[in-house]
């Protein structure tokens, strides 16, 4: 029997990009088949995700704090860790973080009633996550922070104003 | 309500053509299939080859167009999930559903996946489950199949949620049972109601604390008024006799009912007085069988309507009736599992002058309550489809129900004039009031009602905005009396979801009541959710957002943005200089000996200055330390506490007094933000460094004062936190305990864990409600000394006794729940129902597999009367 599907959306599902990144690498896949040697299907991406506990929140200000945060998220159950999303050179807070529950109820309820809901006056995202590791707290950008503030054409005060790449380079970015 | 409506059908309109699949919300995920299978058929379809519908096709093609046909059970599936909620006449819909059924009938997958989506819908969206049923009525006259597997799944269904103990899956399936009565043979489903009644009395009589039968009695009760719309006067007769019976348990009162009040019990202020909901719904179907069981609010169908529209396409003349499934209450019953108590019915709206919901003597009350409150509570996992559904509630209940939408509060009378119509927003608000107000508990997170709130308002702000206004005013004004655990969870909502609104709140209106003592519940509210508005946010925010007359409530500290005082840097404190080193000694992760070196010297000089226990002085400078280094952030004070994690485990250990002062020294350091103190304990909790009894010991000990302290939200926040962390951890246990086929030897260590710490809980509560009660009968010392003193007026101590007995109320009603689900008599009472099960429990699917042979025996039966 097949899962009972719901007549409406779900919102504590992973995000696209959730379920693309705990997907087996394409390098991996080439090298083993499509099932595993006895003939199973290998898990579903989806399924890396079933137990998550850690969400990614984005779109947070640079300004908010983890007081802010823990008194938010707090309202889904006891937080176990909170990681703050930091700019890589400068070490200070670029807008988003990570939020470790001790159950994957809490994480899902988080989905439902926080993701979409406002901090600090912005709306936040929330995703399943396959949980922190060193390292991933660093923004990536260029710059050091996130990728998405580097080619903001937007002010945004919350987020160090215009996109990094748009300050450096300032009527030149359409062209590059 | 039509330009609502116009809208959604535009949006329909455009679903279809993009060739969607389900609507209503039935986007996404669960299109996947619909999509694909889609595309597969059309490749049945020489003229659509090249792919998809495409709506550029169609945009630039001149026509004639060919018009895509959309594959049957897309259609059948997408007009089901919407029914009801277009600009289309309901019974139009659902006949041409039923007729579109019966044409594809043969089509085994279609029927299959039509059936699950049917089953699916009553349990999920209860407002449809009138027009649901009424296709499967009208299949009767289409192909009466139809109906005799709608009857067949359903009742299967039915059965599995019964034997589960799925109180309101059971109850809505039952509903789509009842809404087919005129269908049945004989009585129908009234045999089946009077067994349920039966149960209960069987229960009742077993137990005088039961509470599943009156979970039944509830249950048959909703279900009565929707089987007397459908089946007519012939069973008046049956309804009336039942309702005699039910009599007995409506009106019987648990003791723990009146635990539950929202209101302080003997107040005369009291808004609405305590009705339990079985109580209410007794009372409400004997007014109606009075006036005739007219039920105007549930929506009707004209039971000839094919009949009348039938053309050459002979119906049967005559369609068949069926059996009523028969169904298995199993013995014992399976309470299901969540802990069930007694329910009260809560209304902000009802019974004032100015009628914008129903009076709660009118059965419409509890009928539109429960269908709004199930839709909120099974599709939590969608708030905006949710808030959409509400929005739109009247488009689900006869036509005469509701005004039109968004007319305001002060012209309703006016535009409303003299029929009685409702207000389908102060409804919807009334309703998510009574979860988020649910003692004693509610039924899904708080923070869900929350976002309810905030996504109802998102979508239809100028209609629902002022109820809610109107809602926080309401509770407002009765503050003084609400149970205290309410006035926490309406501060928690308003400042959360003022956070979400730009902090926008029309202020003005209570500075009038800045006049008033710290001590009074209105003052103690604002100065609340001011603070929770900081915490959400930061103090220089929240000041202007508030008259300026509320500003002294701000600490003005709080503007600039730095760490509190440390208060050693100031050499007139004792201890100052050794203070400081423990600061410096901490930063530089000095060894065990240097600190204790420092410690040592303030032991000495305490002793010198004569101090009790030297431990004292020297936890404070240590914990204020260790506050101060970390004072940047939560983080940060969590390294500072694993640093200075051994010493404080062994203060903990030594003293008494000097492990309450950790709590004190944490207080006190974050006096200006207490948020953050809260959260720090709770971390000392997690680290067990603190032990639950230290916090309460510390608080009604060493903070409470003459009872001012009650009166800090807080503080019963710090305490209710504490608590909670207790009880949550007993119920593990419990949980622990009741797994099937436990080995012994660990059945024996839970229920030594399970013992140990169920008197510690209980020891607890008991500290707890000897220390507010004292305060609550003017007994306590303190009290007596202050107000015999002059230092407290007869008024202020007169509201501090107030704040005790709300404390008292709270915190017994918490003891009392912990007792119901994990006391000796509740747990031994689960374990009998556990060694009752069937040996090897069956998986869901199966449980299935069982209902549906039973009700394929029923349904051959129907076959063979074909």
């Amino acid at each position: 029997m097949p899962a009972i599907r719901s007549t409406i959306e779900r919102l504590d599902k992973p995000s696209s990009y959730a379920s693309a990144k705990v997907r087996i690498p394409l390098s991996i896949q080439k090298r083993r088949p499509r099932r595993n040697d006895d003939g199973e299907p290998s898990p579903e991406p989806e399924d890396k995700l079933k137990d998550a506990t850690t969400l990614y929140v984005g779109n947070l200000s640079f300004y908010t704090t983890e007081e802010q945060i823990h008194e938010l998220f707090s309202k889904c159950g006891e937080i176990k860790r909170l990681v703050m999303g930091l700019d890589r050179f400068q070490k200070t807070p670029c807008g988003f973080c990570f939020v470790e529950y001790y159950t994957h109820q809490d994480a899902l309820d988080c989905m439902k009633y926080i993701g979409g809901t406002k901090l600090d006056e912005r709306v936040i995202r929330t995703d399943l996550d396959e949980g922190f590791a060193e390292g991933r707290q660093y923004g990536r950008g260029k710059s050091g922070g996130q990728v998405r503030d580097e080619y903001r054409n937007e002010y945004d005060p919350g987020r160090g104003g215009f996109g990094r790449a748009v300050d450096e380079y300032g009527e030149e970015r359409d062209y590059r | 309500m039509a330009d609502m409506d116009v809208k959604i059908e535009d949006k329909e309109e455009r679903r279809d053509r993009g060739g969607g699949g389900g609507g209503g919300g039935g986007r996404g995920r669960s299109n996947g299939n619909n999509r694909k299978r889609r595309y597969d058929d059309e490749d049945d379809n020489q003229y659509d080859r090249r792919g998809p519908p495409q709506r550029r096709r169609r945009d630039d093609g001149p026509p004639p167009r060919r018009r895509y046909e959309e594959p049957p059970l897309a259609k059948l599936r997408r007009m089901l999930l919407n029914v009801a909620s277009s600009t289309q006449l309901p019974q139009d819909e659902v006949t041409y559903i039923a007729k579109t059924l019966g044409e594809n009938f043969d089509d085994e997958e279609l029927r299959s996946q039509f059936f699950d989506i049917l089953v699916q819908l009553i349990i999920e969206q209860p407002f449809k489950i009138p027009f649901v049923a009424a296709v499967a009525f009208y299949g009767n006259d289409v192909k009466p199949e139809i109906t005799v597997e709608a009857i067949k799944r359903v009742a299967a269904r039915t059965q599995e949620a019964l034997n589960a103990g799925q109180w309101t899956e059971f109850k809505l399936m039952l509903r789509f049972l009842a809404c087919l009565q005129s269908l049945y043979q004989d009585t129908g489903i009234f045999v089946f109601l009077g067994q349920l009644f039966d149960t209960v009395v069987d229960l009742q009589s077993a137990n005088e604390n039961d509470v599943v039968g009156i979970e039944l009695v509830k249950i048959i009760l909703l279900t009565i008024p929707y089987a007397l719309v459908s089946g007519g006067s012939r069973f008046h007769e049956q309804a009336a006799e039942l309702l005699k019976n039910t009599g007995i348990v409506a009106s019987n009162v648990l003791p723990m009912e009146g635990l539950i009040h929202s209101y302080v019990r003997d107040s005369e202020e009291t808004p609405i007085s305590y009705l339990s909901v079985i109580g209410l719904l007794q009372t409400q179907l004997t007014n109606e069988a009075q006036s005739g069981w007219t039920f105007a609010c549930i929506p009707r169908f004209d039971a000839n309507a094919l009949q009348m529209t039938a053309d050459e396409e002979a119906l049967p003349s005559a369609p068949p009736t069926h059996l009523f499934p028969t169904f298995t209450i199993p013995s014992p019953v399976n309470p299901g599992p969540k802990p069930l108590f007694p329910e009260a019915y809560f209304s902000l709206f009802a019974d004032q002058d100015i009628e914008t919901v129903p009076k709660t003597t009118d059965v419409a009350a509890s009928l539109i309550r429960d269908a709004i409150v199930d839709t909120i509570d099974q599709m939590d996992f969608n708030r905006e489809v949710v808030a959409k559904f509400l929005v739109d509630l009247d488009c689900y209940w006869s036509l005469e129900t509701f005004a039109k939408r968004g007319i305001p509060f002060d012209k309703f009378r006016e535009l409303v004039g003299d029929k009685i119509l409702w207000k389908s927003e102060d409804m919807v608000i009334d309703a998510i009031f009574s979860q988020l107000l649910k003692l004693p508990s509610p039924e899904h997170k708080l923070v869900y009602y929350h976002s309810l709130i905030t996504q109802s308002c998102k979508v239809a702000p100028a209609a629902i905005a002022p109820s809610l206004g109107r809602a926080i005013r309401c509770l407002y004004r009765s503050l003084h009396i609400m149970d205290l655990e309410l006035v926490n969870r309406f501060l928690d909502w308003f400042s959360h979801h003022l956070s979400n609104f730009e902090f926008r709140w029309r202020w003005t209106e209570w500075v009038e009541d800045l006049h008033l003592p710290n001590l009074h519940p209105k003052k103690a509210f604002v100065i609340a959710a001011l603070d929770k508005e900081i915490r959400l946010s930061f103090a220089k925010r929240i000041r202007s957002t508030v008259p300026e007359e509320m500003h002294p409530l701000i600490p003005e500290r709080l503007d600039e943005d730095n760490s509190p005082d440390f208060k050693y840097d100031n050499v007139d404190t004792p201890f100052a200089a050794e203070g400081q080193t423990l600061l410096v000694q901490l930063r530089k992760k000095a060894s065990t000996e240097d600190t204790q070196e420092t410690i040592n010297s303030i032991h000495e000089k305490a002793a010198q200055l004569g101090i009790a226990d030297p431990l004292v002085p020297s936890t404070d400078a240590f914990v204020t330390a260790i506050c101060r280094l970390g004072a940047k952030s939560l983080s940060h004070v969590l390294s500072c506490i694993e640093r200075g994690k051994e010493r404080l485990l062994k203060i903990a250990e030594s003293s008494p007094a000097a492990r309450r002062q950790i709590v004190a020294s944490v207080v006190e350091y974050w006096k200006d933000q207490p948020g953050v103190a809260v959260r720090i304990i709770d971390i000392l909790l997690n680290y067990t460094i603190l032990a639950p009894i230290t916090v309460v010991q510390w608080v009604f000990g060493d903070h409470m004062g003459a009872g001012e302290a009650l009166t800090e939200s807080w503080v019963f926040e710090m305490v209710a936190n504490t608590v909670a962390k207790v009880t949550k951890r007993n119920r593990q246990i419990a949980v622990a305990r009741l797994q099937k086929g436990l080995p012994q030897e660990q059945v024996e260590m839970v229920d030594a864990t399970l013992t140990k710490d169920r008197d510690a809980s209980r020891e607890l509560f008991k500290y707890i409600e000897d220390a507010v009660k004292g305060v609550a009968e003017g007994a306590s010392d303190r009290l007596i000394e202050k107000e015999s003193s002059g230092e407290l007026s007869a008024e202020s101590a007169e509201l501090i006794r107030n704040w005790g007995r709300r404390w008292h109320t709270v915190f017994v009603r918490k003891a009392q729940v912990e007792e119901s689900v994990v006391g000796e008599d509740a747990v031994e009472a689960r374990i009998r129902l556990l060694a009752a099960e069937p040996e090897s429990a069956p998986e869901p699917m199966q449980v299935e597999g069982n209902g549906v042979t039973k009700a394929e025996v029923e349904a051959n039966g129907d076959d063979e009367m074909l």
